[in-house]
């Protein structure tokens, strides 16, 4: 398929529709949905897209979108859905039962402030809200990475060693309502890439178990724990699925954590979905101009690539998180995790929180610089830093 | 500090017993706990709870897995595990009806302390019936146990609002208690001393470290197994829980005897056959009437159906029309009956009265060699003679009779017996079965002597079967008020009499004629005077005398000039006090005598027995042999031994004397049963009749019986067709109850809301292992036959 | 076999009618050792459902949202359930089996895809998501077993708690009516809606077959004793579902398509003194028998008219 200019929407809209095109020959595909700004455009994609075998079925909550997901899912057909902000706050339940289920589910999260007040921009809040469940969870830079991470993100999730849900989200405007040149994957690359979905607990009358019934806690625990488990499979899976997406379109659809200068870097600054963009251009000015800085572009949080940040940041002295999100009470989310990480590993490491672009703000190279300037002098690390506003 | 664990089941209470007993060492300042174990329990599931209570703070979170005591809310749980972690000499309090000696076998390491909480608390109407609440009792009775003050127990029951009923059962189940052991009551006190805080340590106590160790009994670590996956396909087992042990009571079948097997005087399984029509099998219904009697087609038409009046129905929408039924498996049924020859001896039957004939049927069947001997030149008896063809169509009565002779009754006619030829059969069979009926009629004294113009009742009937009589234009009046005498009147009337009217000296309650034929009888235009008594027949005035000649045309009967050639005076009566038949006995009224002009009496007053055949003295009974004739036995049966004088009865008769004979001639034991309902594969089967009140009547929906159709009145007053025309099809056989006995209905299969009651072939079967108790099997029996029983 | 609703005209009440046979196998939709309360309505309903099916030749898929009956499979991974459940948040089993259900019918498979909930599932949390499924004619049978309490968390009021009943959270007595939930559901149009009583298994088996056999949103409303909730004798169970439906508390009717009408039984109108007394949910609350009974009489006599002037025929 040629590259076309479309939206970080279309783009969405447009993985989900191909890989749901692509289960035809075996269970087919269905998804509840529901409409929210800015994530609309994805499921009106969905809705017209020419499916062999695939229902789309237009629901009146974002619950009932899940609800039908997963009993699509739980009748072996693949399954997706998309949502946003107060639409994920509503699904919650669902989204969680989801992921303990162990279905295999795909859902485009476009990031959005979490209301009130009524605010539609973008903000991490929103999918940061589930970062305990466990839903494999992605953030993208580009349309194009949202269309690539979509199609990794099905293959990733049905694979037998994880049966796990994923989100892939997507900056609200920034990307989802941004034109650019994006690589459509056509339906028959798709077809060779995606298996058909064999989920292994389907309802079948010849097996009448019953799923989500009562557990006492040793048989709850271990249910626990493999999802641990598989959650820990996740990084090799993903690896193997990044390489043949290459082998198969190309591309690279990018690693769970990708670098710019990190191998001398003695500050490095951690970005999360288009802020990366925007990061990557003032690093790189930066490293021109000789400086040690490095960037560090967190695309998969959940499961939370901790060895991978340990050895990217071996370097550093000096850790800027950047974070378009806010954990009342706390600070920013990323840079809560991202500080576990070095407990006890790295007592001299600096890591500071910048709290970014919040609610939809827009995060510019200067305030980029400001983070730099004032990550690089600081003596110490503190309380988060409220980029752009009054103390 | 003290550790109580308690075992329940859901619904019992088991977590407020806990409270309770925390909320009295509470009020007393000491600190507590009490919590459950909880799930997704339901009622009658087994339960945990768990109580603590000490001088110091309690800084313990766990589950109790070494109790200092046990309490148990419910029998059916002694025997699981429910003693795990106990401490030797720990008490071990028992909610159950056993002695706790009973018990002490099973826990050679501790006290056993019993009480009937259930009762109490069943008595005190706490909870529901299947599931009593136990926890207020068992609180008084463990305060005895624990060294409380039973004020105590009372004290936290108002403060949680338990009162009243609640109050009652906790002071009567601490009376109650009862502890193993001679020294019973010593122990108490010991183990008050245990358990009080600060008590002296009591023997055996202090090995077993009661105190000492109840506080640092920690909560052990444990490492389980990993669990099963969904994501494998393995799974979907039943959860083998044995929901059975949840019961306190247990579903049991049961069958009574229906009434109107009960009443058959011929010993029909009446309940059977109706079954067998309800599910349109005729031949079925006709197979087991069979086995009672042979004259189902007759009794169908003739019985006053007993049965009917007993009928359970009759208090919902009236009885099933179980005559006409009788009568359509009669008519409509097919059944082989094959001869058999497996005996050499010979029996003789005197008489071919349904009696006769019947006892001749069973004897065939069983495979003797009978001889009928028949006086007239037609077998039948009364049934031939004495029932006019509107009521009992010949052809009827032969079908039947020929099924008898079928099965190879030879049949010799016009063969009378007298006391020597009684004799002299006596020599030439193994036994003699004399069936001869009532042959005395019972006549009236009119203060005219023997006048042609007097009939009896069962002469004229045979005279009107041969066509032997005219009554064309008589006024007749028929004296009784049996069937007889209805049948002469209508019979009159047919024949173009000018009137015929029946007087009968008490009321129509007391009349023992089929009520059905009374109405009949009023319909066609019979008059019925009721509390009249003749007293006496004369001519009518200057009247010639009557002048009676029978001739080989026809017997006509001379009146007077204006057709009445007869003055009967009668006088009224009233009813007194019952005789000893039960009925009130008519009383005389003084000056009532009134006149009724009539051409012809008919006499219907009743037969006896003639035993003039017999040797003198001889008293007949029937079942018991005559003996003193010769070596044969001789029996009288029938109406001659009974005085009975319905055909079902003598049918009953006929069939007890055969199996009687069948005894006597083969040695083997025999045995006669009074009703003979299919005996099913029940738990108890009780020998009484249900009535009304034990049946489920509003279970059944409202449905009136249906009747058949009769003859149109113009051709019944004219001719001697059957006047009911029958039953076009048995539905009519679904309106039985099934009075006390599974008819298969399998509602209780419908409802059971387990699952695990099921039908197996013809039986009913539970599965008791899963079976929780809930009782809508027993309460959705609309013919109660099944019972539940207290575990 | 007869049927007690074969004719227009509702024949009289509280009878059995004639019962078929019914078939008994070892498997069964709801298996032995279930953890159900002895007498539970649900158990008799599930018990009738899994026959009918059979019967029918059918097999099926649950969806049971929060209730009684997610609790009756026991732990996992045994279960009491003959056929593949899955439980489902709270407001969601329609949501759920309409999944289901969109892929059974992908794949033209064979199959019921049920969703088995409770009043509080239904009337209440639920009603949205159901509501939204029968207003798209999704291809499920939803069968509400309606035991006018929220059992499985120890008896609180629902929407379908009828006035006068004392529960957990009406301790003095429910003062509101009970919501009609069988017309909201038949404002939907939806193609099938129906009420049981497994105290007229007849009537209970016909109306499963009729929904069996209809594509589309089927709603059945099953009045479903409670002895722990209602605080009634296990053993009265069907016996007072029995007086529900001869007083004219849960009258038995079916409409097709929102439009047309059947009743099915004519109540006899006898005030359902028993009824209340036999529960003792009511004690110490006073019901006004005669108003009840004119209220009843009152929905009764609106059913009769639309069944009267829009009568189904066939």
């Amino acid at each position: 398929m040629p590259v076309e200019v479309v939206t970080g929407n279309h783009a969405a809209g447009h993985a989900l529709s191909v890989a749901a095109e692509a289960n035809r020959e075996a269970r087919g595909a269905a998804c509840g949905i529901y409409p929210i700004t800015p994530q609309t455009e994805i499921v009106e994609y969905v809705a017209k897209f020419p499916f062999t075998k695939c229902r789309v079925v237009p629901v009146e909550s974002e619950h009932s979108a899940m609800g039908v997901s997963i009993g699509a899912s739980l009748a072996g057909a693949r399954a997706f859905t998309a949502s946003s902000s107060n639409g994920l706050a509503y699904m919650v339940e669902n989204i969680m039962v989801a992921g303990y289920y162990r279905l295999p589910i795909v859902m485009a999260t476009v990031n959005r402030t979490l209301g009130p007040p009524w605010n539609i921009w973008a903000d991490h809040g929103d999918t940061l809200m589930l970062r305990d469940f466990p839903w494999i969870q992605f953030y993208c830079e580009s349309n194009q990475e949202v269309m690539d991470t979509t199609l990794l993100a099905f293959r990733i999730a049905e694979d037998h060693r994880i049966l796990l849900p994923a989100l892939v989200s997507l900056d609200a405007f920034i990307l989802s309502h941004t034109q650019g040149e994006t690589d459509l994957a056509d339906q028959s690359q798709t077809d060779r890439y995606l298996p058909d979905l064999d989920l292994p607990h389907r309802m079948r009358h010849d097996d009448p178990k019953t799923l989500g019934g009562l557990m006492w806690p040793d048989v709850a625990t271990s249910l626990r724990l493999e999802i641990d488990e598989a959650m820990s499979r996740v990084p090799t899976v993903l690896q193997e699925a990044r390489a043949e997406f290459m082998e198969m379109f190309g591309r690279d659809p990018g690693d769970a954590l990708q670098t710019l200068g990190t191998k001398d870097a003695e500050t490095i600054l951690v970005a999360i979905g288009s802020i990366a963009t925007t990061a990557h251009e003032v690093v790189q000015a930066r490293r021109d101009a000789g400086e040690k800085v490095g960037l560090i572009k967190l695309k998969m949080f959940r499961p939370f690539p901790e060895e991978a940040l340990r050895e990217a940041c071996r370097t550093a002295g000096r850790v800027g998180v950047l974070d378009r999100n806010y954990a009342a009470g706390m600070g920013g989310v990323f840079w809560q995790d991202i500080r576990a990480a070095f407990q006890a590993t790295r007592s001299d490491l600096l890591i500071q929180d910048y709290l970014t672009g919040l609610c939809g703000g827009d995060v510019t190279p200067a305030m980029i610089e400001e983070v730099l300037a004032d990550l690089t002098t600081r003596e110490r690390a503190d309380r988060p830093v409220w980029m752009g506003i009054a103390a | 500090m003290v550790e109580i664990r308690i075992h329940g089941r859901g619904g019992q209470g088991g977590v407020t017993l806990a409270k309770i007993i925390a909320t009295s060492r509470f009020l007393l300042g000491q600190s507590v706990q009490a919590f459950g174990l909880y799930a997704a329990e339901r009622s009658g599931a087994p339960i945990q709870a768990f109580c603590r209570y000490d001088d110091e703070p309690i800084a313990n979170r766990n589950l109790i897995y070494s109790p200092d005591h046990i309490i148990v809310l419910d029998p059916t749980l002694v025997g699981s595990a429910i003693t795990g972690g106990l401490k030797p000499g720990g008490w071990i309090l028992i909610n159950t009806t056993k002695e706790p000696q009973d018990l002490a076998e099973q826990f050679p390491d501790n006290p056993v302390a019993t009480v009937d909480a259930t009762a109490i608390a069943r008595a005190n109407k706490l909870g529901t019936r299947s599931v009593p609440i136990v926890n207020t009792a068992l609180a008084g009775a463990a305060a005895r146990l624990l060294g409380f003050e039973l004020t105590e127990i009372h004290d936290a029951l108002e403060h949680l609002g338990f009162v009243g009923p609640n109050i009652a059962a906790a002071s009567q189940a601490h009376e109650a208690l009862r502890l193993a052991g001679d020294a019973a009551a010593d122990a108490g006190v010991a183990l008050e001393e245990a358990t009080a805080p600060g008590g002296a340590v009591p023997e055996g106590a202090e090995e077993a470290g009661i105190q000492e160790e109840s506080a640092e009994t920690a909560a052990p670590y444990t490492i389980v197994p990993r669990g099963p996956s969904f994501l494998e396909g393995a799974g979907g087992d039943l959860p083998g829980i044995e929901t059975g042990q949840w019961a306190t009571e247990q579903p049991h079948r049961q069958q009574y005897i229906p009434p109107c097997n009960h009443v058959c005087p011929a010993g029909n399984d009446v309940q059977g056959f109706l079954h067998a029509l309800a599910h349109d099998d005729p031949d079925r219904a006709l197979e087991i009437l069979l086995e009672s009697s042979p004259f189902p087609a007759v009794c169908g038409r003739v019985c006053p159906a007993p049965c009917m009046a007993s009928c359970n129905r009759i208090d919902l929408d009236g009885a099933v029309n179980v005559r006409q039924l009788e009568r359509y498996a009669g008519d409509n049924g097919n059944a082989a009956l094959n001869p058999v020859e497996v005996h050499d001896e010979r029996v003789a039957v005197v008489g071919s009265g349904p009696a006769g004939l019947t006892a001749a049927y069973h004897l065939a069947r069983y495979g003797y060699r009978v001889t009928v001997y028949e006086s007239t030149a037609d077998l039948g008896g009364l049934l031939r003679s004495g029932i006019p063809r509107f009521r009992l169509p010949e052809d009827v009565l032969d079908h039947e009779i020929g099924r008898i002779l079928a099965l190879g009754v030879e049949a010799v006619t016009e063969h009378p017996i007298d006391r020597r030829g009684l004799m002299e059969m006596a020599g030439q069979h193994d036994a003699v079965l004399v069936a001869t009926g009532l042959q005395e009629l019972r006549g009236l004294r009119l203060g005219i002597g023997d006048t042609p113009a007097v009939d009896q009742g069962i002469d004229f009937l045979d005279l009107v079967r041969r066509g032997r009589v005219r009554v064309d234009g008589e006024d007749v009046v028929v004296v009784g008020g049996g069937n007889t005498a209805m049948d002469a009147a209508r019979s009159s009337l047919r024949l173009g009499a000018n009137s015929a009217r029946v007087v009968y000296r008490r009321t129509r309650e007391e009349m023992p004629a089929i009520a059905e034929e009374i109405d009949e009888a009023l319909e066609e235009g019979v008059q019925l005077d009721y509390l009249v008594q003749p007293i006496s027949l004369q001519p009518d005035g200057s009247a010639a005398e009557g002048t009676v000649a029978e001739s080989e045309a026809a017997s006509a009967h001379a009146a007077g000039p204006d057709g009445a050639g007869y003055r009967l005076t009668c006088r009224r009566m009233e009813l007194g006090e019952p005789d000893k038949s039960s009925r009130r006995r008519p009383v005389e009224i003084p000056g009532s005598d009134f006149e009724l002009q009539c051409s012809r009496v008919i006499l219907a007053l009743g037969q006896s027995p003639d035993l003039s055949v017999f040797p003198e003295g001889t008293e007949v009974r029937e079942g018991e042999e005559l003996l003193g004739l010769l070596e044969t036995p001789v029996f009288a049966i029938g109406d001659l031994a009974t005085n009975d004088g319905t055909v079902a009865g003598a049918i009953g008769s006929g069939r007890r004397s055969a199996i009687h004979i069948h005894g006597a001639l083969s040695g083997e034991r025999t045995e006669i049963t009074e009703h003979a309902a299919d005996r099913r594969d029940v738990d108890v089967w009780h020998d009484d009749v249900i009535r009304p009140d034990a049946m489920r009547l509003h279970l059944f929906e409202r449905q009136s019986g249906q009747e058949g159709a009769s003859l149109p009145m113009t051709t019944r007053q004219s001719t001697f067709d059957e006047i009911h025309m029958g039953l076009t099809d048995p539905s009519e056989a679904k309106r039985c109850l099934s009075c006390g006995v599974c008819n298969e209905c399998d509602l209780c299969v419908t409802y059971c809301p387990e699952g695990v009651l099921k039908r197996v072939g013809h039986q009913l079967v539970f599965d008791y292992a899963y079976c929780k108790g809930c009782g809508i099997c027993v309460t959705e029996c609309p013919r109660n036959v099944i019972f539940m029983s207290h575990l | 076999m007869t049927t007690d609703t074969a004719t227009r005209t509702p024949p009289s009440p509280g009878a059995l009618g004639e019962v078929p046979s019914i078939p008994c196998t070892e498997e069964c939709l709801l298996r032995p050792g279930n953890t159900n309360c002895g007498g539970c309505g649900m158990s008799v309903g599930l018990t009738m459902l899994g026959r009918a099916l059979e019967e029918a030749g059918e097999v099926c898929t649950l969806a049971i949202p929060a209730c009684c009956g997610a609790v009756t499979a026991g732990a996992f991974p045994t279960t009491s359930y003959g056929a593949p459940v899955v439980n489902t948040t709270f407001a969601s089993a329609a949501a759920v089996a309409s999944g289901l259900a969109c892929v059974r019918d992908l794949n033209e498979e064979r199959g019921q895809v049920i969703c088995w909930a409770g009043d509080g599932g239904t009337y209440d949390i639920g009603i949205a998501t159901l509501s939204a499924a029968a207003e798209r004619d999704d291809n499920i049978l939803y069968i509400c077993y309606d035991n006018e309490i929220y059992g499985n968390t120890g008896g609180q009021r629902s929407s379908a708690t009828p006035p006068g009943a004392r529960t957990t959270t009406t301790p003095t007595g429910k003062k509101e009516d009970k919501k009609d939930i069988m017309s909201i559901l038949v404002a939907h149009g939806i193609p099938y809606a129906a009420t049981l009583s497994i105290a007229h298994p007849v009537d209970f088996r016909r109306k499963l077959e009729t929904a069996f056999s209809i594509t589309g949103t089927r709603f059945l409303l099953m009045h479903s004793p409670c002895p722990t909730g209602w605080k009634s004798e296990p053993a009265d169970s069907v016996g007072l579902v029995r007086i529900a439906v001869s007083s004219g508390l849960f009258p038995l009717y079916e409409v097709w398509n929102g439009k047309t009408y059947r009743l099915n039984v004519l109540p006899d109108w006898t005030a359902p003194a028993e009824y209340f007394k036999r529960q003792r949910r009511f004690k110490d609350y006073e019901i006004d028998l005669e108003t009840t009974t004119r209220v009843c009489r009152e929905r009764f006599e609106r059913l009769a008219v639309m069944a009267e002037r829009f009568p189904h025929e066939g």
